[in-house]
């Protein structure tokens, strides 16, 4: 037998359900490393749900997750995992070094003046690390969101929907920067309800729906009128899609 | 619980309570001797006394169940314990009302004034906030695991609060001697007088078992209809 | 540690950045004097008898302001979740948070104390220098309580609204000694009570403090 790359994340058959929330029916899917991988599906498809348990912030009823081999609720891997969501998690009357400064020490990250330095450079925000975020542009605001996320140089992304309340530019500009992290061999998991986004940027894709898996395939040789085929196919009519 | 065995002790209890409900109000109306004070009214208010003592008895109790339910929810994560937590401290909280309804009606005949910051009127107060804020809580927030977490956290350092405002308000109490009134929920309780007193506690904490009952079968009634919903939703 | 104390020191900052905001409580504070001075009408023996509790209304509200705006910030752009993704320990979590509302409370109740001597004559002697060791106490009462509530709060739409609700009835026993306490030293005289409701305090706080540490874990879970 061929050795296997371990997957970066595994997950079988994870159910969450509290009362009357089905919030997943035994979902199954594995992330390999320094992959892109993207989930589509509506809003209440259960991605947000998912994402929780990835990151350690909600506990599945059953299945089995392991995130780098751990299961994420004990934290022991948390300096390696990053979230980035539509919200910004940054403080707006911190200047974009305090911010930086104060997220490092909360992940004890080495060498922290050199890296907050190095990491505002790549951003192109370096010049502007003395200023207050609330006077930030939304697309400086967004780099700012990449540095802190990149500041403890984590190996996987979670991307929660980080599209959002974005304009065409912002878009452009978190594109470009995903792109830069997949090329650095990032892992990096997206949850997106955009097909044309998500599609561009994945490596592999999972279509969730009504809290299931319904699709998984690669991404490479699919065309953009191909996925939104088989995506409205596959989720319900009408109100879907959106 | 299965639901022949959930009906079986709703029946049963249901039926004691048939019984024993009209038990405790002769007991409390012809047979406990009346006290000795100075008006009649006075006399008869005092016999609100047996069922405002069972009410604040199970509304303590229903509190300490709460607790002991978050505890069980944040150990387990099973909404069972939810389920019980809530019920209790919803039936708590209508004890709790009770007995500030209860407290009044016997305040003014006796002492001649509907409020008095009496020490177990003013702590039996405090709680009913305590837990009125519980109840609260879980209306500005969404079912979920997140609901559920943070009214176990309440539902825990509100009942560790509940022996030390009780302790507070009535060292209180005895800094303000002018608050202290005499009245006749003092002194030694005559034999027939403690015998009609546990009675009621007794049928109340029946009452008490058998509202949460009622309650937690409603809660699970309403995940099942909810849950056989959304299968039938994904099927469709 | 670190983790506390980056929390607290980035709480600084922030406050530091909007003076604006100590001088409004302040101001505010004033206000509660001012008010109260109209609202009751009494004699100068009575005004005496109740200035502890006035002084620790004015306290408690400023202190609920404090919390309010020391938990905005975590809310604003979803900060409280984030700090609970990082590596960082809950409880260390809660900690940096109930210290720095706590200092903060405490720096505000310094900045009212001058103004409560002046309007209503306290007379000053040594004995009042107990009003140090009370304050901390029965701030931390409230505090320790204060945090894990408003990050309760936090979760809903109502959040100032549910925080007094949640936190007002918890309180009670804290107040009543805080009251009582400031009572025997603004008199002057230490009553046989003073030193068991001192160490009523002391229990009270280590309570809700550990116990607040122990459960803030689940505060943050989604």
């Amino acid at each position: 037998m061929m050795e296997q790359v371990p997957a970066v994340i595994t997950a079988e058959k994870l159910r969450k359900e509290f009362g009357r929330v089905v919030a997943l029916r035994g979902v199954s899917f594995q992330v390999p490393a320094s992959t892109f991988f993207t989930i589509f599906g509506r809003n209440g498809a259960g991605k947000s749900t998912l994402l929780s348990i990835i990151s350690g912030m909600a506990a599945a009823s059953s299945g089995v997750i392991r995130v780098f081999g751990e299961d994420p609720a004990a934290r022991t891997q948390r300096h390696r995992l990053s979230v980035i969501s539509h919200e910004s998690f940054l403080y707006d009357n911190l200047t974009a070094l305090e911010n930086l400064e104060f997220y490092g020490k909360l992940y004890s990250v080495q060498d922290l003046k050199e890296r907050t330095h190095h990491v505002l450079r790549q951003v192109g925000l370096h010049h502007r690390r003395f200023d207050l975020v609330r006077t930030f542009s939304r697309g400086m605001l967004q780099r700012l969101t990449i540095a802190r996320a990149i500041l403890h140089n984590p190996d996987l992304f979670l991307l929660d929907e980080p599209f959002t309340g974005l304009d065409q530019h912002a878009t452009e500009m978190l594109i470009g920067l995903l792109e830069t992290l997949k090329a650095q061999g990032k892992t990096i998991l997206l949850t997106t309800h955009d097909l044309h986004i998500g599609l561009r940027l994945s490596d592999q894709y999972m279509i969730l729906e009504r809290q299931q898996v319904v699709e998984t395939g690669s991404a490479s040789g699919l065309t953009e009128d191909a996925l939104r085929e088989k995506y409205f196919s596959l989720i319900s009519s009408g109100e879907a899609g959106q | 619980m299965t639901k022949k065995n959930s009906s079986l002790s709703f029946y049963i209890m249901a039926g004691l309570l048939l019984v024993l409900v009209p038990i405790s109000l002769y007991l409390v109306f012809n047979w406990v001797p009346p006290i000795k004070a100075s008006n009649p009214t006075e006399q008869t208010a005092q016999r609100i006394f047996y069922y405002h003592v069972a009410s604040a008895w199970n509304g303590f109790f229903a509190f300490f169940v709460v607790f002991l339910a978050s505890i069980m929810y944040l150990w387990k994560k099973e909404r069972k314990w939810e389920n019980i937590a809530v019920a209790s401290a919803e039936v708590g909280t209508l004890f709790m009302t009770i007995v500030l309804i209860t407290g009044p009606i016997w305040a003014k005949p006796t002492w001649g004034i509907w409020w008095t910051w009496d020490a177990r009127l003013t702590s039996s107060l405090v709680l009913w906030l305590i837990y009125v804020a519980y109840l609260f809580l879980r209306r500005y927030l969404p079912d979920g695991t997140r609901r559920a977490n943070l009214s176990a956290v309440v539902g825990i350092i509100g009942f560790v609060d509940v022996p030390l405002v009780w302790y507070s308000i009535r060292w209180w109490e005895t800094q303000h001697p002018s608050a202290v009134l005499a009245g006749g929920k003092k002194g030694s309780l005559a034999p027939e007088m403690l015998f009609t007193l546990l009675f009621c506690v007794g049928v109340f904490t029946i009452l008490y078992f058998l509202l949460m009952q009622r309650r937690i079968e409603i809660a699970k009634l309403e995940d099942s209809i909810n849950k056989q919903y959304k299968e039938w939703e994904t099927l469709s | 540690m670190s983790v506390i104390w980056a929390i607290i020191r980035k709480d600084f900052q922030m406050e530091f950045r909007t003076k604006d905001s100590v001088t409004a409580m302040w101001i505010f504070s004033l206000l509660i004097f001012v008010i109260f001075n109209f609202t009751f009408e009494v004699s100068r023996l009575l005004m005496l008898q109740i200035s502890p509790g006035l002084l620790w209304v004015a306290f408690i509200f400023s202190g609920m302001l404090g919390l309010n705006r020391s938990f905005q910030v975590e809310k604003e752009n979803g900060n409280l979740r984030s700090l609970a993704l990082t590596p960082a320990d809950p409880g260390l979590i809660y900690f940096g948070k109930f210290f720095s509302t706590t200092l903060f409370t405490l720096i505000f109740e310094a900045l009212i104390f001058p103004l409560f001597i002046i309007f209503y004559d306290i007379h000053l002697s040594l004995l009042t220098l107990w009003i140090i060791p009370i304050a901390i106490l029965g701030t931390i009462g409230f505090t320790s309580l204060g945090t894990i509530l408003s990050a309760v709060a936090i979760h809903t739409k109502q959040q100032q609204i549910l925080l007094s609700l949640l936190l007002w009835p918890m309180i009670t026993p804290i107040i009543i000694w805080s009251v009582k306490t400031t009572g025997d030293v603004l008199a002057g005289d230490l009553s046989t009570a003073f030193q068991p409701v001192i160490i009523r305090m002391i229990v009270f706080d280590v309570i809700f403090t550990t116990i607040s540490y122990l459960l803030f874990e689940y505060v943050v879970q989604e």
